[in-house]
């Protein structure tokens, strides 16, 4: 069976995962967040927070998450203009993983990849109960 | 909102999206995913600064309090010394009842 969120341990790496951003994909998120700037039009760009939720998105399918878990920190590093219609591979692992206060505490940090470069970094903090591990 | 959010996202926690099961939880009920509210911040940023904020923004920030679903969410920044060349702004999200429910940094060069 494979491990929860909370059960991986420091230094855990995903197997990277290629993130299709076609119009379809990025519309929706668009729609979802009430977004109806233009300018994503013009620049046939996709919001980096949107590449860094789908990246969250897919590493939290990829495990099993404890009921109860919590977002509790995100810091994002935009550092190219990602286009609209472009794979982006998603490099992720645990930064950090410790027990506090009832909670298991993990950070995922996720590099996505665009041609062979870094456009989108992130980094979330999640809270899983403890005795849901 | 949310359970567009969750299909577009990927994230289905069931804290976001299932009431039952919300309600067995500290939270009392669905609140709404971290990242939807913390897109309202990116979507004002977005809108001062257009390409620059795609190709060169950066954000950090803590989620201190849930959104609910009903509640009207305000996204706000305000201009701090800038940082090594950078742009900076105290940026947050607050509740219609004036709780803080996101507070933290952007950047943008």
């Amino acid at each position: 069976m494979a491990l929860t969120l909370s059960e991986l341990p420091s230094g855990h790496v995903f197997a990277p995962i290629n993130i299709v951003l076609d119009s379809e994909r990025c519309r929706a998120y668009r729609d979802a967040t009430g977004d109806t700037l233009d300018v994503y039009d013009v620049q046939g760009a996709v919001p980096p927070l949107a590449v860094a939720a789908f990246a969250l998105g897919a590493l939290l399918e990829s495990v099993g998450l404890p009921p109860g878990t919590l977002h509790a920190n995100e810091s994002l590093q935009a550092h190219a203009v990602v286009p609209e219609g472009a794979t982006v591979e998603c490099r992720a692992r645990v930064a950090q993983r410790s027990q506090r206060g009832g909670w298991v505490v993990t950070v995922l940090e996720s590099e996505m990849m665009l041609g062979g470069a870094s456009a989108v970094f992130a980094r979330a903090t999640v809270l899983c109960p403890a005795d849901a591990s | 909102m949310l359970n567009a959010y969750a299909d577009a996202s990927g994230d289905h926690n069931p804290i976001h999206i299932d009431e039952a099961f919300a309600k067995t939880t500290s939270m009392g009920g669905t609140i709404a995913h971290g990242m939807l509210v913390l897109s309202f911040i990116s979507q004002m940023m977005t809108a001062a600064f257009g390409e620059r904020w795609l190709a060169s923004g950066s954000l950090e920030v803590r989620f201190r309090a849930p959104a609910r679903p009903g509640d009207a969410v305000t996204a706000r920044a305000t201009p701090q010394e800038p940082k090594d060349g950078r742009l900076r702004y105290a940026v947050e999200c607050v509740s219609q009842t004036g709780e803080q429910l996101i507070s933290g940094t952007a950047e943008v060069s």
